[in-house]
């Protein structure tokens, strides 16, 4: 049995409200008669007096009751799973959300997800195949198509959540790719907690999860620049109802500060916090931690950390024609060494934290951080699809980190690039995209779309300011990362180096063409990279400011027609949908009691 | 000479009931009038009467119906001596022959709160009833009271006679309005005690009186009066279209009684509803009454061509 929207049973609280009111109701109905002197000789009995006589003989009520609950378990979309007869091939998608790592399902939502899908692993029958996907930020296929159950119980086994929210259409959308035409059947368990899901041909959605109840600290950032620092906590309630938070702020293991947040239903807090800069302070990172106590169902994101070591001067190569403007400005900023060419050299870059490249071709991009201007690389999913005459700038976020104190009104240009991206966030936008951003694939690049001398951008306050945001951004790409990026770092001549990961597991990585490559990190935490000539430490970030959102979400209505007609030959697995007969139950329910309570009673005399 | 409706004939209306006077209605169509001139009224006992009239007197006299014989005295009207007896036996005898006197016809509308329930109501229904048995008792020159009761004294028509009086009775009784509450016995007092004829009483009422309609039934026929009591109920008093919790009050009374009227509820109603009607009928039989229940519904006509023929009361 499943429930395609679980949420709907919060509607049962109903039931005893209405028997409540049934008890406690006290005021009649008053109707004038002709005479009650034929009421006061029906002799009635003191016990119809009593409360209990009511529900015990009212069949008015036990239909009301009967009615509202049919119609809330009817809401809730329940479906029984069986098993079907004819499909060949199951693709068992796993949401591996952060969300799904809820406990509102006893043990958490991903444990009954993972044996649920066990469970049909173990149901197949000889000749069946099946394959598991995990819906992580990047989809990944843990088994392919296979009879074989233990390698599909073990894959499943080897299945962990993550710390980031997962990309459950596209898991659908690559099994549906997977699935041999006709006779498959595609299963995805999620909470659809993070918006609405695609309804898809032969793809059926089991809805895990009951509760939206979940405090979270959705942000922990640390703000410095060189006379002061400052620590951002933003804390976001997800839940409907009201909730008094306690916020305990440590650095370095010592409290500095404390505060109870009062949040509304769906309600944020951000809280600022000074944080004093020691030039005689030790030397190394310093761990800032924020803590709330408040039991939810799901305490994961109760806790986060941020480094509050001063984060390492990137070094900087500009690569181009030559730009007046951009060396001046590298000259002026705060960068470990910057440095110029013409040639696009990539082997040359590997030793550069961030590389600009200025009105050059350069090929596809190694992993790294770039600042591309007024051209576009082929590995990354933006294209140039011609030129934009005078683009006006239209709008900018201000919030991103990249535009922070960027003015941009009264810059005029000649002529962008009409960029196309698919994905990445775009940050300044006219007539097209003028300022995208993007990251991923080891890469995290920005691309201006318009030369510097097309613009009159280098003579507004505003150039510096960008460019120093820019950088700071590009460069800092070591200090803090989004769970499920793989991250990529300059092995700086070290063959080998060990991963320390938060829980304490060690992994040990060779360098690829002068990189560490990490694996995709699944838990939000400080990870240590060690090397004889490298101490690097990063905190990976619970990705997204909606993960810890866990309310469940409702499946899509069948793509296809389904249910107890399509089940023989639908699939190994068949849903059939009983909300149809309960709502009937329910409305039948509803005009019996209406028919009982309106019939007229007794007979002629 | 005495003029007609000069002995004993109240000719004035007592003012109506507070109420806002208004114009006669129609209670009858003209065809039915016709049918009501064919029926006269049924007086089981003999009456004496005031006047001469088509009713069978208890003094003998100079009517048409033959009654006795008797021997003939001095004095006697030769034109009663029956000729072929003296030819017989030679002795001479005299035909008596019944005096044919009006008869006293009471109607008694019960006017209370109560009566104005059901569809149409149960006042409407006893004033077409009694503008019928009215009329006809007008038509056979039987002298026609009609009076409308509740605890407080109400209008009143008396002893009206004559075919010539019938718009006066049918504008009285289409001017009835409902009001205050029912008290039988007091009205029946009230009323039998500035009666002057005995003679035929019919009462049109729902009974539905808190203080019984037992003391005031006996009153009527402690005074010798020919009962017949229309015993009128509304639809919803017969079976009640009720459900929920109610507080029922009483119209009259403003008394109330909180039920909750699920089936079992009632089922009890329909039980003290029928022990009520029987009690009636039982009292009635006993006592010589002669008793007709309906519902409002019925139709007026049917009642009285069909009903109250079959119930005695017509002919």
């Amino acid at each position: 049995m499943t429930l395609g929207a679980p949420a709907a049973l919060w509607g049962l609280c109903a039931v005893p409200l209405l028997v409540a009111l049934y008890l406690l109701r006290v005021r009649r109905r008053e109707h004038p008669v002709s005479s009650i002197l034929l009421w006061q000789r029906s002799a009635p009995t003191p016990a119809a007096s009593r409360p209990t006589r009511r529900i015990e003989r009212s069949v008015l009520l036990a239909l009301q009751v009967l009615a509202a609950g049919a119609l809330v378990v009817g809401l809730a979309r329940p479906a029984i799973v069986g098993r079907g007869a004819g499909a060949q091939a199951l693709l068992l998608v796993l949401d591996p959300s952060l969300s799904m790592r809820a406990r509102d399902v006893v043990p958490t939502r991903f444990d009954r997800a993972r044996a649920e899908a066990l469970q049909a692993v173990g149901s197949l029958r000889p000749g069946q195949r099946a394959a598991v996907i995990l819906a992580a930020p990047h989809p990944v296929v843990l088994a392919p198509l296979s009879g074989d159950r233990g390698r599909l119980r073990a894959a499943l086994a080897a299945a962990r959540p993550w710390d980031a929210p997962g990309d459950v259409a596209g898991a659908a959308v690559l099994a549906a790719q997977l699935a041999p035409a006709g006779d498959a059947r595609i299963v995805v368990w999620t909470d659809g907690s993070h918006g609405p899901l695609p309804a898809l041909p032969r793809v059926v959605y089991r809805i895990v999860g009951t509760s939206d109840d979940n405090v979270g600290i959705t942000a922990l950032r640390v703000v410095r620049d060189p006379q002061r620092a400052e620590a951002l906590v933003r804390v976001e309630n997800f839940a409907g109802s009201a909730r008094r938070v306690p916020l305990e702020v440590r650095r370095a293991g010592t409290p500095i500060y404390r505060v109870t947040l009062a949040l509304g239903g769906g309600e944020s807090r951000a809280v600022a916090i000074p944080l004093a800069l020691e030039p005689g302070a030790p030397a190394g990172p310093e761990l800032l931690e924020a803590r709330i106590a408040v039991p939810d169902a799901l305490p994961e994101d109760n806790e986060a950390v941020a480094l509050l070591d001063p984060a390492p001067l990137p070094s900087v190569l500009l690569v181009g024609p030559g730009n007046p403007y951009i060396e001046r400005v590298l000259r002026l900023l705060p960068v470990a060494r910057a440095a110029r060419t013409q040639t696009v050299d990539v082997s040359t870059w590997r030793t550069f934290g961030v590389v600009i490249l200025d009105r050059v071709d350069p090929g596809p991009l190694p992993p790294g951080n770039y600042l591309l201007i007024g051209t576009v690389p082929p590995n990354l999913p933006v294209g140039a699809s011609g030129i934009l005459a005078r683009p006006t700038i239209a709008t900018w976020d201000r919030t991103d980190p990249v535009l922070q104190f960027v003015d941009l009104d009264d810059v005029r240009i000649d002529r962008a690039l009409a960029l196309g991206p698919s994905g990445g966030r775009v940050l300044v936008e006219g007539q097209g995209p003028l300022l995208w951003e993007y990251t991923g694939r080891g890469i995290r690049a920005l691309v201006l779309a318009f030369a510097l001398q097309d613009s009159d951008l280098p003579l507004h306050v505003a150039f510096p300011v960008l460019m120093a945001n820019s950088l700071a951004w590009l460069g800092g790409a070591a200090g803090e990362v989004p769970v499920g990026e793989a991250v990529q770092v300059p092995a700086g001549g070290e063959p080998e180096a060990a991963l320390l990961f938060p829980g304490g597991r060690r992994l040990r990585l060779r360098a690829t063409d002068g990189m560490f490559v990490l694996p995709p990190l699944e838990r939000a935490g400080v990870y240590r990279l060690t090397a004889p000539s490298l101490d690097r430490r990063f905190v990976a970030t619970i990705g997204g400011s909606h993960a810890g959102a866990i309310r469940p979400g409702a499946a899509p209505l069948p793509h296809a027609p389904s249910g107890a007609a399509a089940a023989p030959s639908e699939g190994l697995l068949t849903e059939v949908p009983l909300w149809p007969w309960l709502l009937l139950g329910a409305v039948a329910a509803a005009v019996g009691e209406w028919a009982l309570a309106t019939r007229r009673h007794g007979g002629e005399a | 000479m005495r003029k007609a409706g000069s002995r004993g004939e109240e000719s004035s209306v007592t003012p109506a009931l507070d109420r806002e006077p208004t114009p006669p209605r129609t209670l009858f169509d003209p065809a039915f009038l016709q049918k009501l001139e064919q029926l006269s009224l049924i007086s089981r006992r003999r009456v004496r009467g005031w006047q001469r009239g088509e009713r069978r007197s208890t003094v003998q006299g100079r009517g048409i119906e033959f009654d006795d014989y008797r021997a003939y005295q001095p004095g006697d009207d030769y034109r009663y001596i029956d000729w072929n007896i003296v030819s017989r036996l030679d002795r001479l005898f005299v035909k008596l022959f019944s005096e044919e006197e009006d008869l006293d016809v009471h109607l008694l509308v019960d006017a209370s709160l109560s009566m104005a329930e059901g569809t149409p109501t149960k006042l409407a229904l006893a004033a077409r009833l009694a503008a019928a048995i009215g009329y006809i008792g007008l038509v056979n020159l039987d002298r026609v009271s009609v009076a409308a009761f509740t605890s407080a004294p109400g209008p009143r028509l008396g002893r009206l006679r004559g075919r010539g009086r019938a718009f006066d009775l049918l504008e009285f009784l289409a001017q009835l309005a409902p009001s205050g509450e029912t008290n039988l016995a007091l009205s029946i007092r009230r009323h039998l005690a500035s009666a002057r004829g005995r003679g035929l009483l019919v009462l049109f009422s729902d009974l539905l009186d808190p203080h019984g309609y037992e003391e005031g039934l006996l009153l009527a026929r402690r005074y010798r009066y020919q009962t017949f009591l229309v015993h009128i109920l509304a639809d919803d008093e017969l079976a009640p279209r009720l459900a929920g919790d109610l507080r029922l009050v009483d119209v009259e009374t403003h008394a109330a009684v909180e039920i909750t009227a699920d089936a079992e509820a009632l089922r009890a109603y329909a039980g003290a509803r029928d022990a009520y009607l029987r009690g009636v009928e039982r009292f009635c039989f006993r006592h010589g009454i002669d008793y007709l229940r309906t519902a409002s519904s019925v139709p007026a006509e049917d009642l009285v061509l069909r009903y109250l023929r079959q119930g005695g009361l017509l002919r």
